[in-house]
């Protein structure tokens, strides 16, 4: 908010709850839409998965349906689910209150880029009702075949819906991305000052950071791909023998796409890992009841990651026909990018030495982080280490591994989050029986999915394979495999209904949070009312004495001393 | 509520306009050199066949030089809060920025009907596209001009917000400095 | 608790899975063994820190429960302790990476000496190209290909008449010989995948890329495409066998020249399109429905159409489906097929009397 300008203030219901420019409110839209699409792209992995584990058992997903499902699952979690979940809902409900401001820089803005991601959802919707249906090209969109006929969706209207979503997307990505920045660098609360942010606020506004200079890759990605697909140019086109013809195409590079398109791809793991990190980094500390270990170091490690994040793109090209001596520079600038996160685990585990662990909900979320984490990151080592990359290269191994490090991890970390927050929006508490119930399906579920797949990996099992049934090095026993993994996801993708029954039960009947349940340190959890009104503060923004870690201050009465309280009252 | 008494950290002494237009300036400057870097990339391989730049595009330049001033002229006025310079330099600076999207607009049509389609070849391809790119981004300006512009000729000098009028000429000199770089580009290659 | 008895299971489970395993790597048939080794010392390296690091959290879980008044210690800082772990990760990412880039780099430097032979991929088939006596690939051109040059080579460049075409998916290789591939593609991305090679890489249309590896078994092995190209990628299979040296030579004289495939006629050729334009892909002749009907036994006989109407499968039907394959789509399959709409009079007849030798 500008100094001295007034508070806007909402009229009506349509105000108060369609077109407001509370951030509070875009926050819980931006969550809801999030989630409904979220649920679809679980409903397409799920058909995915019916397919792997029981061929032929629906007889209507053939072969192009197949390749549909995986292409939108991919896209829709990524994206539309994850990114926009993270930083659209986390990010505008976390980031003022966090910061002890009234409302984002720009509320109107802020108003704006969720009915512009709102559209991108609608349009991405869309393309699943146009003749021939979404497109089925994967969700790298690789060109030539993600615009020629033979891959689904290529020459119906289904690639273009998906690129325009996809513009629409970036669209209110920036609007929202400027916000946040300057919110963060204009709005802090007085004594806030940039090393006494909460670890979350580092970690969105770096992502935001990534994105916004990430985004524009794939934009100029995405309209170079209409023009070819439109217009019948040739950025990525090279002469092309299709259908018993010389198509009218020629010259172009396919590779020049996989440039632009990993320049935002790698960056996107990032983007989807950051607030993850940041997630863990507050709840770890808040239930272990202890301070964060090594604040500066993390600080500065997430500034390494996101700096090296811009320049390790192309190890998702090692043999996919760039010059072949770029292998040694990516693959070495991939395996640095792992010390500064390695860095970031052990801080982590470290919180817990001499910690005063509360096991709950949110606490074992983080503590299943950490373990998922631990081996999608360390599988990343095999991959970016360019020669196992040879072998292991679009195989199930990958599978396995980016599903452990940017789904699994993250979304543990996601639900870790909304049962820790969830009060602070609500004033309730969620159930804590469904809670953990959820919890146990949901990690363990998860595990027994992806962790067999690596090693179906290490025998060499492609990737985006609709069947396995003609090849002979692949034994029956994969097929064995697959249904029982077929079965772990139709489970853990029916709790997540656990959940979602105990949102809509726990926001009427669930117990009466108070103002603080976990006894938290940071500003999100000090505020007038509870939970917070418009405006946030009241009459009087808050002041910011101390890092938002200090559980268990000697001295103090209590096991934590929240940010805004001044040294002459902590005891 | 209504005196609200706001006790912010800032960064650097800029205001929020100030972090927010930086900021876009910024991505947009990634925005093209992305294009730039796929136009030295494609301009390698061997069917590239270079577009004849049409003269036009040196009176567009002019008048997107003229624009640029007028803006300049406009933050000058509005740091003196002298309402008449302000209108003057708006009007300019709106004025010279339609004229150079109408001529670019004009140029694209100048070069499809001497027989440089979009298709035929990928230097025709990347000048539509960057020209194209170029002039949205001048479009999306003319849009806060007008915003701005209808509420200076709707108030008066006392309330005006000399912060805006002054992003607002910093993103003409910027749309301005991003064209010569394009257009530089466009006739060095 | 209860966190702490089902992590250490995880754990323990995952160290043990890698001695139980029943999916592990495919028995090596070339030299690239270091790829393997490599992975080994992947795996014990992570495998050390894994349990390290999980280990230690199921320690903190059992030890430093919550207990009410208790206050955890307070420690922001510990320079020291953070370096070394700095230190120590370094060193294990370097252990990782070495032997890495020293494999990387024997992958990417193509030996001087050794078979060379040029893979062609299209959607959904693989086809192969010897340079021939003179040891010089023919210069191709993405504008030369038609369904009689599905190589797309240039006629007038001596070099090319020489080149010996392997029309077909199954391609034979001598054994311990260095074999040297150029590998490219005609219409989209794809990838020579090889698991009991190790070895891989993309096709690239509009340039070349290169793979070498050395054989050192003797057997046919599988080749899958890696790099995902479109509805039937998971049907695009190839078949390498590898042959004693003396064997591949018999095998090798067998095949036909450019020169020789120049001069074949279309009668009777309508096995050769098929393989050549990659409906076999689809289109079996085995009995076995893929993403199309099979052409076993289809000719005369009816067919459902997605509409519902019923047609009988003739030589009209067969043809009108080749050049304008999505007027009549059979019921249960995808509309996906690309027109031919290119083809001779004579080339569709020599398809439509191959379908009929398959129907008896």
């Amino acid at each position: 908010m500008y100094e001295g300008q007034a508070l806007y203030h909402p009229k009506g219901w349509w105000g108060r709850y369609v077109f407001s420019q509370d951030h509070k409110v875009i926050a819980l839209q931006y969550i809801c839409v999030a989630l409904a699409i979220g649920l679809t792209g679980m409903f397409l992995s799920l058909l995915m998965r019916m397919q792997l584990g029981f061929p032929g058992l629906f007889e209507s997903i053939d072969a192009g349906n197949y390749y549909q499902d995986v292409t939108m699952h991919g896209m829709i979690m990524v994206i539309y689910l994850l990114t926009a979940l993270f930083l659209g809902g986390f990010g505008n409900y976390l980031i003022p209150l966090m910061l002890g401001s009234r409302d984002m820089a720009f509320p109107f803005v802020n108003m704006l880029s969720f009915w512009v991601y709102f559209l991108s959802v609608i349009i991405l919707v869309c393309s699943f009702f146009v003749e021939s249906g979404p497109t089925g090209a994967g969700w790298t969109l690789y060109p030539p075949q993600s615009i020629l006929p033979g891959t689904p969706g290529a020459d119906g209207a289904g690639i273009l819906l998906m690129l325009g979503s996809l513009a629409v997307f970036i669209i209110a990505f920036t609007m929202g991305g400027l916000n946040y920045i300057t919110t963060v660098l204009q709005s802090r609360a007085k004594g806030m000052n940039m090393m006494r942010m909460p670890l979350i606020i580092w970690c969105l506004f770096l992502a935001t950071f990534l994105g916004l200079l990430a985004f524009p890759a794939l934009l100029v990605g995405a309209i170079m791909l209409i023009f070819d697909r439109v217009l019948e140019t040739s950025f990525f086109m090279p002469e092309i023998f299709k259908g018993g013809e010389v198509l009218n195409y020629g010259g172009g590079s396919p590779v020049l796409f996989q440039h632009l398109f990993w320049f935002f791809g790698h960056p996107e793991v990032y983007i989807i890992a950051l607030p993850a990190f940041g997630i863990i980094s507050e709840l770890i500390s808040c239930h272990a009841r202890k301070n964060i270990f090594g604040y500066n170091m993390m600080v500065w490690a997430l500034i390494a990651i996101a700096g090296i994040a811009f320049i390790v793109w192309a190890h998702h090209m090692y043999v996919a026909g760039m010059n072949p001596y770029l292998g040694f520079f990516f693959a070495t600038t991939t395996l640095i990018i792992a010390i500064p996160t390695a860095i970031k685990v052990y801080n982590w585990v470290i919180t817990l030495w001499n910690a005063n662990i509360r096991m709950t909900v949110p606490m074992l979320y983080c503590l299943a982080f950490l373990i998922t984490f631990l081996i999608g990151g360390l599988t990343g080592l095999f991959l970016g280490n360019v020669a196992v990359d040879v072998p292991l290269s679009d195989t199930y191994f990958v599978v396995g591994h980016f599903h452990m490090v940017m789904a699994v991890s993250p979304v543990l970390a996601l639900y870790g989050g909304l049962y820790h927050w969830y009060p602070s929006v609500t004033g309730r508490m969620l159930d804590d029986r469904l809670g953990k119930i959820h919890f146990w399906i949901t990690f363990v579920g998860t595990y027994l999915i992806y962790f067999p797949m690596h090693y179906i990996g290490f025998l060499g099992v492609p990737r985006r394979y609709y069947s396995n049934e003609q090849y002979d090095f692949i034994p029956e026993s994969v097929n064995d495999l697959n249904q029982f993994i077929t079965v772990c996801a139709l489970i853990v993708g029916a709790a997540q209904f656990i959940l979602l029954y105990n949102f809509i039960v726990s926001a009427v009947r669930g117990k009466e949070a108070g103002s603080n349940p976990w006894g938290a340190c940071t500003l999100e959890w000090q505020t007038l009312e509870s939970p917070p009104g418009h405006g946030n503060w009241g009459d009087k923004l808050p002041v910011v004495y101390r890092w938002p870690y200090d559980y268990g201050l000697p001295g103090a009465t209590d096991d934590f001393v929240p940010q805004n309280i001044p040294d002459e009252q902590i005891t | 509520m209504n005196n609200i008494t706001n006790n912010e950290e800032r960064f650097m002494g800029l205001t929020h306009g100030q972090v927010f237009v930086y900021t876009l300036m910024t991505v947009i400057s990634i925005l093209f050199l992305f294009v730039t870097n796929a136009y030295l990339f494609r301009m390698n391989f061997e069917d590239w066949r270079s577009v004849p730049v049409p003269s036009l595009l040196w009176v567009n330049t002019g008048s997107l030089i003229l624009a640029s001033v007028g803006m300049a002229w406009t933050t000058n006025g509005a740091k003196k809060s002298d309402l008449q310079t302000i209108k003057v330099g708006l009007a300019i600076g709106g004025l010279f920025a339609v004229i150079f999207v109408s001529g670019q607009i004009w140029a694209w049509q100048q070069l499809t009907t001497s027989g440089f389609f979009i298709a035929a070849n990928p230097a025709n391809t990347f000048f539509y596209l960057i020209t194209a790119l170029h002039a949205l981004h001048v479009l999306g300006g003319i849009a806060a001009w007008f915003y701005v512009t209808l509420k200076t000729f709707k108030q008066d000098a006392s309330i005006l917000q000399p912060e805006s009028i002054g992003l607002l000429g910093t993103y003409w000199h910027y749309m301005l400095l991003v064209w010569v770089m394009l257009f530089g580009l466009l006739l060095t290659t | 608790m209860a966190f702490a008895i089902v992590a250490t299971i995880i754990v323990i489970g995952t160290v043990l899975w890698n001695a139980v395993t029943p999916w592990w790597f495919t028995p090596l048939a070339s030299n690239w063994g270091a790829f393997d080794q490599t992975i080994i010392i992947s795996l014990w390296v992570t495998g050390v820190a894994f349990v390290l690091v999980s280990g230690f959290i199921i320690y903190c879980v059992i030890k430093f429960p919550y207990r009410e008044g208790h206050k955890s210690e307070y420690e922001p800082e510990n320079t020291k302790l953070e370096l070394w772990l700095t230190v120590i990760t370094t060193i294990g990412v370097l252990v990782l990476l070495a032997p890495g880039l020293i494999a990387w780099n024997d992958y990417v430097a193509l030996p001087d000496e050794g078979i060379e032979v040029e893979g062609v991929g299209q959607q959904w088939v693989w086809s192969y190209r010897f340079p021939g006596e003179d040891g010089v690939y023919g210069n191709t051109s993405g504008r030369l290909f038609s369904s009689k040059n599905t190589f797309g080579l240039d006629p007038n460049d001596p070099n090319s008449l020489d080149d010996i075409l392997i029309r077909s998916a199954e391609v034979h290789l001598p054994i311990n010989e260095n074999v040297i591939m150029q590998l490219r593609s005609k219409d989209v991305l794809h990838d020579f995948y090889i698991p009991q090679f190790r070895a891989k890489m993309d096709l690239v249309p509009g340039q070349h890329t290169n793979l070498w590896f050395e054989p050192t078994l003797l057997g046919t092995y599988e080749v899958a495409c890696a790099e995902y190209c479109g509805t039937g990628h998971f049907a695009m299979r190839g078949l390498i066998t590898v042959d004693t040296k003396e064997d591949f030579q018999v095998w090798l004289e067998k095949q036909p020249t450019f020169a020789q495939t120049l001069n074949e006629g279309v009668e009777g050729s309508g096995k050769q399109i098929a393989q050549t334009l990659g409906c076999v892909a689809c289109h079996s002749d085995n009995g076995v429905n893929g993403i199309g009907p099979t052409w076993k036994d289809s000719f005369g006989s009816t067919r459902e159409l997605a509409s519902g109407e019923i047609v009988l499968v003739d030589e009209t039907y067969i043809k009108e489906s080749i050049v304008n394959p999505t007027a009549k789509i059979a019921s249960g399959y995808a509309p996906i097929m690309p027109a031919y709409a290119t083809l001779s009079d004579e080339e569709l007849d020599a398809i439509a009397d191959y379908i009929k030798t398959l129907s008896n």
